[in-house]
């Protein structure tokens, strides 16, 4: 044993000596970093489109991310595929994936190919932070930012740098001057949210008084929770519960279901992670709880109504959340052409709300990088004006048309999709789990909402 | 005595840190490389000077630090310690709240000069409050003890919102920049780029110096205590605590010794970590930053300052390895030339129908993604390396050494 | 501070939340008692602190729920039984692969380390939890996995008091395995068990196979991590399964082992439901506004701590006897 382990320690380390220095490793480094790393599956099938650039390329202004000679685009995308929403990041970055392939097919954006650079960040902040710093000189823009207080962590340095990110989130700040020089809002934010949900709740039913307002900390949470406040205000509600940013591990949950189950509010306001709120909702439950689940989005996930999950006639009963987008059930142009290029396009892929936000996404990028293209300027910098000029970013229906420019209120979004489980829609195939219940609402709180800032910002 | 290299004259020789000619001119050379690296004057290891491999490197030094401290309180002294996260948290926050500019969050504005050795001297303090207890509690249960710090830790960074930012949104932590007193502009800025006498560097490349300059620091400050009266304190209470109690080393003093200077080393770890990393969450002081601190001095070999640098190295530098080798395997599969095509044809996973270990796509496939696979591998690693070489790097080091020390009479 | 206190008296002398905390804290400290046997139980036969025992309750939980639901074994060939009969046996097929699983990993990855300083094993167990755990998650991903239990939603609602049926199996299940365990104790194997933990050379000079001790050692405990998973991930505790946070679990459970005594299985029983009913207790009472969120996870370590300053080994764990 000791002969053969001696041999194996030095055989272990020149091992890890010739991996080090073995020659694409030591190359790669001092070329393109992003370029070749990950889904290359899409550019490797569809270079032929990418040879008559020419003709426009000495017009066209680039620095990083953009290559006119071979004829790419590069786009990172900090996404999470580990991490708490995995369940749902992931099939947005298969949307991205899915999009790209099919234009890169059709010849790419004026004949240059996209190719993704997909880094996993864990939803942790720091690894977050690391991954753009590792991606920021090999990108031309940020397809998304995962995360609240992820984004919320590179914003200052997105500036400095000068480049575009559309954040995967919707936290409040991203329409407030102040913060968005270099972000992209899509959808209602989860201030906005809160409120139009609690206010239909309020009005499909009639007997609602109390709340109940449960959240994770960050700036996913608080804000959402401070939407929520103000929906209370607005509509006479009683918090009876008051855990904003109060969940954070077992121990809090069960603290949690045991105040939800006693102080018994008619409307408990969350926003969780998904295995926290499955946790949450059985142990309050359990309890005795009876009372309606509402919450933003990312807070359900189509397992609570899973053909096996005990939860799933509970869930259906009393939950529901809003969304951002028509999502799968939805019937506008734009939607059924994503579903059509998603089912379409050889992958294992069920009906699931999630890939449709990454469809949006991309067509945010594509619309953004053609005006660039249009412009001459595919620079970082070019890039990012092109997508603050934006005054009615349209897609079909897919989601509500955006505007970048002018006043913050005026940019506002204010519609939001108030979305019911749909356990049955799921076993069929018709949707991913949720079924709109009202399309496109705006309440009149959110109606006569004054944007002055962020709902909640750090320190306050 | 030339030629005769172990043969000893004076106390001092026998002590000295350098003690004999080919450790005094390899580790001239070996320092020569490492300030040259971001010169990137040598072509096989160029790469190592590009930005982002400064980087690590520069964390190799900081973790090293941490691990430093670690090795003198659980391969010197024998006490071992799962808690190291939590020092290096409390050094952490010190450090931001002395020196981030006041802002929505605890900040004084304080210059580097203050803020890192006070990380480094609230850690060792705490570290202090901390030793009675391992004077009463023993071996395992001591490391349980600690472990407990680390959760509650977590407990309190988690809810002292003011100060760490509280959970998933963290803070920023001070810029490594070299006021006297809160001038507008530092007299020595570390983290942009610039010139030094007349040289222009990388922000990357100032920080690695600094970091550097710190752990030779360290390093010296921890072989220093090995070979002192401390030092030995410490290995007779690791090795016969009873039997050195009798010969009249104090336990209660030593062992609190050992966790304040422990702790210091924690502390200013923590501190460049948080800052060289630029802004992190309170849950990142958690039991797993403690257990990779173990790792690299288990990895490293314990109780020995060199086996600990290598382990540092070794841990950080790894995964950036595995990640490369990865991406060199599916460069493979995607060019398809040349004698590895097969084996990485094996190992990936490039089309719907293809079988393998590593899927490089994010569509619901078989085979792991590469970031799962660079876990698995680096799980692998360390369990086949505590496997077949328990005295870690240094012990295969002192194989190579001996073997060639020995040599041609080897056997 | 006072009026905390006042309110704090008012509440305990409700009879209906002290009642549903105990539940609580019983359901909580099976789970962590059953985590802790099973871990004991490997540190005394082979002296490894098993930092993977997470990972193995996922991954005994996962196994349930793949048998279950995904690859419907022994489902498939008996379409007309009874729901709960289906379960049993699929259940019991993931206990019996489990307990293969752990004798084989400490085959192949603890045997050779037979000897070896102890914290080097540890190290070892936690390469093996980053392993298990990472590909126990990819399996797993991205949505959480229901057991496919036939427990469903049922509550026993005795008014002032409501328990989950699955906590009340959960409870029979303990008692069960306790007694199996302190039966087994007593066999020709447990006994040869016992004496290997008490000293290994003159076991094996008693002719007494200290490999397969071993083997089975960690057979034992995969299995009662499996059960501990399964209860983790059954409603209401993970109304959606298993999935990448249950392997975290099982740290809440250090403590418990801890306050028993590394070296004790009746510590570790007593130890987990000392922990559970503190931690329920913690979450269900204390919750002052200074005292933040999560302090209910906590209280563990800070009982723990207190405990060890009185009996530095445990409440049952043997006393280190120290020579020169």
């Amino acid at each position: 044993m000791r002969i053969k382990s001696k041999w194996l320690g030095i055989l272990l380390t020149m091992g890890l000596v010739l991996a080090a220095c073995s020659p694409s490793s030591g190359d790669e480094t001092t070329t393109t970093e992003g370029e070749a790393t990950a889904t290359t599956e899409g550019s490797t099938d569809t270079t032929e489109g990418s040879t008559d650039t020419t003709e426009g390329s000495t017009e066209i202004a680039t620095d990083v991310g953009v290559d006119l000679e071979a004829g790419t685009i590069d786009i990172g995308l900090l996404s999470d595929l580990s991490g708490g929403f995995a369940g749902l990041v992931t099939p947005i970055v298969t949307g991205h994936e899915v999009y790209w392939e099919s234009v890169n097919a059709d010849g790419g954006i004026e004949g240059l190919t996209v190719n993704l650079n997909i880094q996993d960040t864990g939803y942790v902040v720091d690894n977050h932070v690391q991954k753009y710093e590792e991606m920021k000189d090999s990108v031309v823009a940020l397809g998304h930012s995962t995360g609240s207080p992820h984004t919320v962590a590179i914003n200052d340095q997105l500036q400095e740098d000068g480049i575009l990110a559309i954040p995967l989130t919707w936290y409040s700040g991203w329409t407030d001057p102040a913060l968005n020089a270099n972000l992209l809002h899509h959808g209602s934010s989860y201030c906005v949210e809160a409120q139009n949900v609690i206010q239909w709740l309020t009005e499909q039913m009639e007997d609602i008084s109390t709340i109940g307002i449960v959240s994770v900390g960050g700036d996913y949470g608080l804000d959402s929770a401070a939407g929520a406040v103000l929906a209370a205000e607005g509509l006479g509600l009683e918090v009876v519960v008051d855990l904003a940013g109060g969940i954070s591990d077992e121990a809090s949950i069960l603290a949690a279901a045991d105040q939800i189950a006693e102080a018994s509010p008619d409307l408990v306001w969350m926003t969780l992670i998904p295995s926290i709120t499955s946790a949450l909702f059985g142990q309050a439950l359990a309890n005795g709880y009876q009372g309606i689940w509402a919450g933003a989005g990312p807070s359900f996930s189509p397992a609570f109504v899973a053909p096996d999950s005990p939860i799933k006639d509970a869930v259906t009963a009393s939950m529901y959340f809003g969304f951002y987008l028509e999502g799968w059930t939805g019937t506008s142009a734009g939607t059924e052409a994503a579903k059509e290029l998603l089912l379409g396009a050889g992958r294992d892929i069920a009906p699931f709300d999630y890939y449709l936000e990454g469809v949006l996404e991309a067509e945010m990028m594509h619309q953004i990088l053609q005006a660039a293209y249009d412009a001459g300027d595919m620079t970082q910098a070019g890039v990012l004006k092109a997508a603050k000029a934006f005054e009615d970013m349209g897609f079909d229906g897919l989601g509500p048309n955006e505007s970048f420019v002018g006043d913050p209120n005026a940019q506002l979004q204010r519609e939001t999709w108030v979305m019911k489980p749909d356990p049955d829609g799921l076993v069929a195939g018709t949707s991913g789990g949720a079924a709109i219940a009202e399309a496109a609402y705006v309440g009149s709180l959110v109606e006569a909402f004054d944007f002055t800032g962020a709902c909640y910002v750090l320190g306050s | 005595m030339r030629g005769r290299p172990l043969l000893y004259t004076s106390y001092q020789g026998d002590q000295a840190l350098m003690n004999t000619t080919p450790k005094k001119i390899l580790l001239g050379l070996f320092l020569l490389l490492l300030v040259t690296i971001p010169f990137q004057l040598i072509p096989s290891i160029s790469f190592m000077g590009e930005n982002d491999w400064l980087k690590l490197l520069s964390l190799a030094a900081i973790y090293a630090i941490g691990a430093l401290g670690l090795n003198i309180l659980t391969g010197l002294a024998g006490q071992v310690s799962l808690g190291h996260a939590f020092f290096m948290g409390l050094g952490a926050y010190t450090a931001a709240w002395l020196g981030a500019p006041p802002g929505p969050l605890a900040g004084l504005g304080l210059p580097m000069w203050i803020w890192l050795p006070a990380a480094g001297i609230v850690a060792s303090l705490v570290g202090l409050a901390v030793g009675p207890t391992a004077v009463r509690v023993r071996g395992l249960y001591l490391a349980f003890v600690t472990l407990g710090l680390v959760f509650i830790g977590e407990y309190v960074w988690r809810n002292w919102t003011w100060l760490t930012g509280g959970t998933q949104s963290g803070r920023e932590f001070p810029e490594f920049e070299l006021r006297i007193w809160k001038e507008e502009e530092p007299l020595i800025d570390f983290s942009s780029d610039g010139s030094w006498f007349g040289i222009e560097l990388t922000g990357e490349a100032k920080t690695y110096f600094l970091m550097l300059a710190l752990l030779v620091a360290f390093v010296l400050f921890a072989k220093n205590i090995q070979r002192t009266r401390v030092g030995r304190a410490f290995q007779s209470i690791r090795d016969r605590d009873i039997a050195a109690e009798i010969m009249g080393v104090n336990e209660v003093k030593y062992k609190l010794q050992a966790f304040a200077i422990s702790s210091f080393f924690a502390g200013v770890s923590g501190a460049l970590l948080a800052s060289f990393v630029g802004r992190t969450i309170p849950e990142r002081w958690n039991l797993f930053l403690s257990v990779l601190f173990i790792a690299i001095v288990l990895i490293g070999g314990a109780g020995v300052v060199t086996g600990t640098l290598l382990g540092a190295s070794f841990v950080i530098l790894l995964p950036r390895i595995v990640e490369d080798v990865t991406e060199w395997l599916t460069e493979y599969v995607v060019e398809g030339t040349g004698i590895f095509v097969w084996l990485a044809d094996l190992v990936v996973v490039s089309g719907p129908d293809d079988w393998g270990i590593i899927n490089i796509s994010q569509g619901f496939g078989p085979g792991l993604s590469v970031a799962l696979f660079n876990q698995v591998i680096y799980g692998l690693l360390i369990i086949g390396f505590l496997i077949f070489e328990p005295l870690g790097l240094y012990g295969i080091w002192l194989r190579i050494r001996n073997y060639w020390k020995g040599w041609p009479f080897t056997y | 501070m006072i009026p905390e206190l006042l309110i704090l008296a008012q509440e305990t002398a409700d009879p209906s939340r002290f009642a549903n905390m105990v539940v609580d804290g019983l359901s909580l400290g099976t789970i962590y008692a059953l985590l802790a046997v099973g871990f004991v139980i490997i540190f005394k036969a082979t002296q490894v602190l098993n930092f993977a025992h997470g990972a193995l309750a996922a991954l005994g939980a996962f196994f349930v729920a793949s048998y279950a639901t995904i690859v419907d074994i022994p489902g498939r060939w008996m379409p007309d039984s009874p729901d709960w009969l289906v379960w049993a046996l699929a259940v019991l097929i993931a206990l019996i692969t489990m307990a293969l699983l752990g004798a084989a990993l400490e085959r192949v990855f603890l045997r050779p380390m037979v000897g070896e300083e102890l914290f080097a094993l540890a190290i070892i167990t936690l390469g093996l939890d980053i392993v298990l755990r990472s590909i126990t998650n990819d399996f797993i991903a991205p949505l959480d996995r229901p057991m496919g239990d036939p427990f469903g939603l049922g509550i026993l609602d005795l008014g002032w008091v409501t328990i989950p049926h699955t906590q009340i199996l959960q409870m029979i299940v303990a008692v069960v395995a306790v007694t199996a365990i302190a039966f087994f104790f007593r066999s020709r194997m447990g006994i040869a068990m016992r004496a290997t933990a008490f000293d290994q050379e003159a076991a094996r000079a008693q002719g007494i196979s200290v490999g397969r001790v071993f083997s089975l050692s960690w057979a034992i405990g995969a299995v009662l991590a499996a059960i501990a998973g399964i209860f983790i991930s059954v409603f209401p505790r993970r109304a959606a399964g298993v999935g990448p946070s249950t392997a975290f679990f099982a740290f809440a459970a250090f403590p418990a082992i801890i306050i028993g005594g590394l070296d004790s299985v009746v510590g570790a029983i007593v130890g987990g439901l000392i922990v559970g009913l503190a931690e329920a207790g913690a979450s269900s009472y204390l919750r002052f506004e200074f005292l933040g969120t999560g302090f209910g996870g906590v209280v563990p370590w800070l009982l723990m701590m207190v405990i060890l300053l009185v009996r530095p080994y445990g409440l049952f764990g043997t006393e280190e006897i120290r020579r020169v």
